[in-house]
C-alpha cells in the first residue's frame, strides 16, 4: 500500500473538491480501507468546520456599506443591466460627432436620444440598485422557505402561541418585533396556524423566520431589519397604509412589505398569485377589504 | 484580466454581496480598520469605473478580490515598502470591536467567544497564509481562482494552503481547549 504519508496532500485537493476523475475514484477507494486516512480526513473537515462556522470573518460596517453604495449612485460610469450592445452603441454614436464633421448634423438625433438614454440611465440608477437589493431579500426568502420545506432549518422553537415564539426571538435578533394574535383570538376563522420559528442570517445579522401551516402547507415569513432588506418591485398593491410587492419566484409566491423598519417576506406555494394569495387567509377577516377591494 | 465564468461568480450590479468578503480580506491584509474601510472604497470605485469593461459572465468576484489586493500592493509600494505584505500591528481589539450577532443557543451558531478566537489565530498566521486562508475557507474560491488573485502557479497554492492550515491548527489547538487536532504530519 502506498504510504499514508503520500496522502496528505490528496486528502486536502479532496477537502477542497479538486480532485476528479480517477484520482478521485483512487482516493476513494484508499479511504475505503485505511482508517488513517479517513481519521485524518475527519479531522481536516472539522477545522475547516469550525473555520466555516464563524463566516463570514469579519462584517463590514453600515458606514461602509453606504459609502459604496453612494460611490456606485454617484458614478456617471455605471450603469448597471444596461445590455452591452446598447453601452457600445451609445459609445459610438457619441464619439461620432467628434471623427468627422461632415456626420455631425446627420447625427445630431441620435446623439441626443443617446444623452437622453445615459440621463435616464443615471435616474434609474438609485431603484435599481434598490430592486438589487429587494431581488437579494426575495432570493434569500425563498431560500430559506426551500429549506424550511425540506428539513435543513428545523424549527429552534415549536409553538402555537405567538407570544411564546415573540419572547423567545427577544434578544436573539437585532430588532425588537411582536407577531400579532392569531385569527382565532381576534374573533375571526382561524386558517392559519403558527407553528414556530428559528434564527437564519442574512447579510450577516439574525433575522426571523417564522412558520405557519395553512391548508395543509407550510409557509415562511422572514422577517429583517429595513437597514439590510429592501422591499421592492414586482406587482405593487397599497393596502392598510402598506404597500405591499408580490412577486413569483420558482413556483413559490413571495410577498414582501416594509413596516416600521422592518422587511417581511412571505414565502407560500398557495394557489393563485398575488394579491389572491393574500385572500387564502384574509378574505374572512376584518381586513380582507384590503386585500380584495384594492387594484 | 480573463475569468471563467463557473456559475457562481456571475456579475451582478454592483458586487455588493461581496463587501463582508471584502471587508474581511482588507482587515486580513491590512490589520487596520480605518486602512482596510479606506481599500474596500477604492476597491468598489475602481470596480465600478472598469465594469463597463467586464464581460457578461464574468467571475466578478475573483475580479473585486484581484482589484482589491492590487490597490493594496500598489498603495505598499507607494510608500516604498517593497513588494512583500508588511506586518502592521492589530488595533486593539480588532476582534471585539466587531459587531457580532447576538448568541444563540442552537448548535449550529459558532459562539462568540470561538468565533473571536478563530479571528484571533487567523491574524497571528503570516500575511500570506492568512489571505490564502481567507480566500480558500471563507470565500471559497477554487485553487484556479486564488492562483489568479495571487498571480501565483496553482501548484503554490496547493502547498501554501496546506501550510496554512498547518499552522493555523497549531494555533487554535493553543486557543481553543479540547479542538480535536488534525495529525501534525504536514506541519512543518
Amino acid at each position: 500500500m502506498k504510504g499514508c504519508d503520500n496522502y496528505s496532500t490528496t486528502i486536502q485537493l479532496y477537502l477542497d473538491n479538486e480532485l476528479t476523475g480517477q484520482e478521485l475514484e483512487d482516493f476513494r477507494a484508499h479511504l475505503e480501507e485505511c482508517e488513517a486516512c479517513r481519521a485524518e480526513l475527519e479531522a481536516e473537515e472539522r477545522l475547516s468546520a469550525l473555520l466555516h462556522r464563524s463566516r463570514p470573518l469579519y462584517f463590514a460596517p453600515d458606514a461602509l456599506r453606504e459609502r459604496v453604495l453612494q460611490a456606485a449612485e454617484s458614478s456617471p460610469a455605471f450603469i448597471p443591466y444596461s445590455p452591452v450592445g446598447l453601452r457600445k452603441r451609445i459609445t459610438r454614436v457619441l464619439a461620432r460627432p467628434l471623427q468627422s464633421a461632415s456626420h455631425r448634423v446627420n447625427n445630431w438625433g441620435a446623439l441626443v436620444a443617446s444623452i437622453l438614454l445615459v440621463a435616464v440611465g443615471l435616474l434609474l440608477v438609485p431603484g435599481i440598485l434598490r430592486q438589487s437589493s429587494a431581488n437579494s431579500y426575495i432570493e434569500a426568502a425563498v431560500a430559506a422557505h426551500r429549506s424550511f420545506l425540506n428539513g435543513n432549518l428545523p424549527l429552534e422553537v415549536q409553538s402555537g402561541s405567538p407570544s411564546v415564539v415573540t419572547a423567545w426571538f427577544a434578544g436573539k435578533v437585532p430588532f425588537t418585533f411582536h407577531l400579532p394574535s392569531s385569527a382565532e383570538e381576534s374573533g375571526h376563522e382561524q386558517v392559519y396556524r403558527l407553528t414556530g420559528g428559528r434564527l437564519v442570517n442574512y447579510k450577516g445579522e439574525y433575522s426571523a423566520l417564522v412558520g405557519y401551516q395553512v391548508q395543509q402547507q407550510k409557509i415562511s415569513l422572514l422577517v429583517a431589519s429595513s437597514r439590510s432588506a429592501v422591499s421592492a418591485g414586482g406587482e405593487v398593491v397599497p393596502s392598510g397604509g402598506i404597500v405591499f410587492h408580490y412577486n413569483k419566484r420558482a413556483n413559490f409566491n413571495v410577498i414582501t412589505w416594509s413596516n416600521h423598519g422592518l422587511t417581511y417576506a412571505l414565502v407560500s406555494s398557495l394557489p393563485g398569485s398575488g394579491r389572491q394569495s393574500c385572500m387564502v387567509c384574509h378574505q374572512n377577516m376584518g381586513d380582507g377589504d384590503h386585500f380584495s377591494a384594492r387594484q | 484580466m480573463s475569468w471563467n465564468d463557473d456559475g457562481a461568480g456571475r456579475a451582478d450590479a454592483t458586487g455588493i454581496e461581496h463587501l463582508d468578503g471584502l471587508y474581511s480580506y482588507a482587515l486580513v491584509l491590512t490589520r487596520n480598520h480605518a486602512e482596510a474601510e479606506d481599500l474596500v472604497q477604492e476597491t468598489y470605485v475602481r470596480a465600478i469605473q472598469a465594469m463597463g469593461r467586464l464581460r457578461p459572465g464574468s467571475n466578478m468576484k475573483g475580479w473585486l478580490f484581484t482589484i482589491l489586493r492590487n490597490v493594496w500592493f500598489n498603495q505598499l509600494r507607494k510608500l516604498r515598502t517593497g513588494p512583500q505584505i508588511v506586518e502592521i500591528e492589530v488595533g486593539d481589539g480588532i476582534a471585539s470591536s466587531v459587531v457580532e450577532p447576538s448568541k444563540d443557543s442552537h448548535d449550529l451558531y459558532v459562539s462568540k467567544l470561538e468565533a473571536e478566537q478563530v479571528r484571533a489565530a487567523i491574524q497571528e498566521l503570516p500575511a500570506e497564509f492568512r489571505e490564502i486562508i481567507l480566500l480558500r475557507e471563507y470565500e471559497d474560491l477554487s485553487y484556479q481562482e486564488i492562483a489568479s488573485v495571487l498571480d501565483c502557479p496553482v501548484g503554490t497554492v496547493m502547498s501554501r494552503l496546506g501550510r496554512a492550515r498547518a499552522k493555523l491548527r497549531v494555533l487554535l489547538s493553543v486557543r481553543l481547549e479540547g479542538f480535536d487536532l488534525p495529525g501534525m504530519r504536514s506541519a512543518k
